[in-house]
């Protein structure tokens, strides 16, 4: 109950105490309540999801029990809570704030990062586990942000993961693809070409025009991977010369000796 | 009138004016200057029309009007303009930003000891302008402009009607400066086109004083789609409170959900505090499509000079409203001669597009990467930690020019920055295929 009382009062008193802003309490609860539901559905999803990171139990708890109780005490317990900030001001109040709900909770972040010594995988650190560890992590901060806390910042970055372990698991894939699809592609057209003019593989190599359709089909290949790309590129320089556009339109309209004062 | 040909190309260079005619003289007076708006860029402009000779005339609504604004100036607008030190009310040293997933960093561990970003508050800043350009000789009407009519024969005047002690007045000038910013009249009567708008909203807030403490040099930027979707939230430092805001462009109607998103963010750091005020106000995003049209020229907010990424603003008002008055003193030789719209131009959008448009250009490509999805975002705080991309942003911040680094540096920069970028947008996939 106490801990309801605090999850609505800070926001709410910062607004009221302003005599203008009156109203304002009633807006503020709304969207509360909007957002609250969300969480009840995710504890039920992360409780099924065995990798997941799990909440704390407090949590779960705390939510259907918070929620009824919204509309009714909160009124009178903001003016309770406003007149003790305005008497205290101080941190006396801020010890109910402390029991944030939504917080990003796993065994496995520690002070802020991912500790490594919980990924080892035959004595070795799972890199691929901590990528999607953290995947998940800002998958649920997404969903539900968290306040930005002094007392434990987040450090993790993702440079501390090796760059070998990315392109093992990200790059090497996707380039056996592509060189898969160039090299067909090369086949086909060495053959093509030879069938059509009689010049054979290593000819073709020497000839300026064959570079250049051999140039095409590598940049092709590179660039152009689903159906989709084509629109993205074309809309991708449109945007970058968009601004540019916008800065020179000025200028556009200028005759030669056009007239003016 | 070849040489007038040449004056049409778009190109910031130099032309041969040995075949061009002067302009004619005025006879018995001396060029008559309107400066519609007050703020940092109309005094400015006024400042250096009536210190050239030109008898200037500065419009201002409201005086004592605060106006909604971060309030921050970089150092060499300190210098440039003379503001004197005890307008200022913080010196910001520290910088932190956070990423979607509340990574923080420390900005600011390269800042040399007399560098700071400086927190003014606007009606301290724009009546301290205001009053030097008083008294260098522009007379400051107090009064809304409500119509500007542009002539309809060469070499006629333009009239400012505006209303002032509740009488409805006019003046005929030769030369118009519209420096009245986003909703700017000027521009409306010129019709110099229209530019798209971001809403900055921002509660001003009144912490207890343990609480600010914690940001007595401190100043604080949060990115995330729970705070902004193409813009970032911040925590400004004022002087004796703190403004906590959030700004977009495409999402105007669901500003409030985003001011709900970084009191969230901010809570344990704002506990206690007391809303003292609220504010809102629009932000050019780009240029509008005609800057300068007849005798009549846009400077500041009204131009749309307010650069992508930072969404920074009185600097580059106040510089171009001071460049466009050097322009006219000197394309009519101290007030001596009427100007046309090719020396406004040529005097004015030329030098300034010269000067500008490469660093503004760059703004926009660094808020077209980095702020569009919050893996861009959490790539971009991880680029921050950098001890060289700091010093790089904060030299170009101060000094207001594209910081020269070591070439080395800068490679190593340019693939740290890819390598981040690919490794959050792997994250970012990742995070769509997971189901939670």
């Amino acid at each position: 109950m106490s801990i309801s009382m605090a999850l609505f009062s800070p926001p709410t008193h910062l607004q009221t105490l302003s005599p203008s802003s009156f109203p304002k309490p009633h807006l503020t609860h709304k969207p509360y309540l909007f957002l609250r539901p969300k969480n009840p559905l995710f504890h039920v999803r992360a409780t099924e999801d065995n990798g997941a990171g799990a909440l704390t139990s407090a949590a779960t708890t705390v939510e259907p029990i918070a929620e009824p109780k919204v509309p009714a005490p909160s009124e009178p317990e903001l003016e309770k809570n406003e007149t003790s900030a305005a008497s205290n001001g101080s941190l006396g109040t801020t010890t109910e704030v402390k029991v944030v709900v939504s917080k990003f909770e796993n065994p496995k972040w520690v002070n802020g990062t991912w500790d490594l010594k919980q990924f080892q995988k035959d004595s070795k650190t799972d890199w691929d586990a901590v990528i999607d560890a953290e995947a998940r992590r800002r998958k649920w901060l997404e969903d539900n942000p968290e306040t930005s806390s002094n007392d434990e910042p987040v450090v993790f970055d993702t440079s501390i993961i090796p760059w070998w372990a990315w392109i093992k698991r990200y790059h090497l894939p996707e380039a056996e693809l592509l060189n898969g699809r160039a090299a067909m592609i090369g086949f086909f057209m060495a053959y093509f070409v030879d069938s059509l003019t009689g010049v054979g593989l290593v000819d073709q190599m020497g000839n300026f025009f064959c570079k250049t359709l051999l140039f095409i089909a590598v940049v092709g290949v590179l660039l152009i991977r689903k159906n989709e790309d084509i629109e993205t590129l074309k809309k991708l320089v449109e945007e970058t010369t968009f601004y540019d556009k916008q800065w020179q339109a000025t200028w556009q309209d200028e005759t030669p000796g056009s007239s003016e004062n | 009138m070849a040489a007038l040909a040449l004056f049409s190309l778009p190109l910031p260079t130099k032309t041969i004016v040995a075949s061009y005619s002067p302009n004619p003289p005025l006879h018995g007076r001396k060029l008559r200057a309107a400066v519609i708006g007050g703020g940092p860029a109309g005094s400015s402009a006024a400042e250096a029309l009536a210190s050239g000779g030109v008898e200037t005339f500065l419009f201002e609504r409201s005086p004592s009007h605060a106006k909604p604004c971060g309030g921050a100036i970089p150092l060499c607008m300190l210098d440039e303009f003379q503001i004197p030190h005890h307008l200022i009310d913080r010196h910001v040293i520290r910088m932190k930003i956070f990423s979607p997933s509340n990574l923080a960093v420390d900005f600011g561990k390269t800042l040399r000891p007399n560098e700071f970003i400086a927190m003014l508050r606007r009606e301290v800043l724009d009546s301290f302008l205001r009053s030097r350009a008083q008294s260098y000789g522009a007379d400051v009407v107090s009064g809304l402009v409500t119509d500007l009519k542009v002539p309809t024969s060469p070499g006629a005047p333009y009239v400012v009607h505006y209303v002032s002690n509740n009488s409805r007045r006019e003046l005929a000038v030769d030369v118009v400066v519209g420096a009245d910013g986003a909703n700017s009249r000027v521009a409306k009567s010129i019709g110099a086109g229209s530019y798209n708008c971001a809403i900055a909203f921002q509660e001003r807030i009144r912490l207890p004083d343990e609480k600010m403490e914690y940001y007595e040099n401190l100043a604080e930027m949060y990115l995330g789609n729970d705070v902004s979707p193409d813009f970032y939230a911040w925590v400004f430092p004022k002087c004796d409170h703190v403004a906590v805001g959030t700004g977009t462009v495409r999402s105007k109607r669901e500003i409030k959900e985003y001011q709900r998103g970084i009191r969230e963010r901010v809570k344990s750091k704002i506990d206690g505090g007391k809303v003292i005020k609220v504010e809102a106000h629009p932000i050019p995003e780009h240029p509008r499509p005609l800057r300068v049209r007849g005798r009549v020229a846009l400077v500041g907010d009204a131009a749309g000079y307010v650069t992508k990424c930072s969404g920074e603003g009185i600097y580059f008002a106040a510089k171009s409203g001071r460049m466009c008055g050097e322009a006219i003193v000197r394309a009519s030789d101290g007030g001596d001669r009427m100007i046309g719209e090719r020396d406004l131009r040529r005097e004015y959008l030329k030098e300034w597009d010269a000067m500008y448009v490469n660093m503004f250009r760059f703004l926009d490509l660094l808020q077209n990467v980095f702020y569009g999805s919050n893996s861009a975002r959490e790539a971009l705080v991880e680029l921050c930690g950098d001890e060289y991309v700091q010093r790089m942003t904060f030299e170009s911040y101060l000094y207001k020019k594209l910081a020269d680094g070591n070439r080395w540096e800068d490679a190593k920069m340019l693939v740290n920055s890819i390598g981040s970028l690919m490794r959050c947008k792997i994250i970012g996939e990742r995070m769509e295929v997971l189901n939670l």
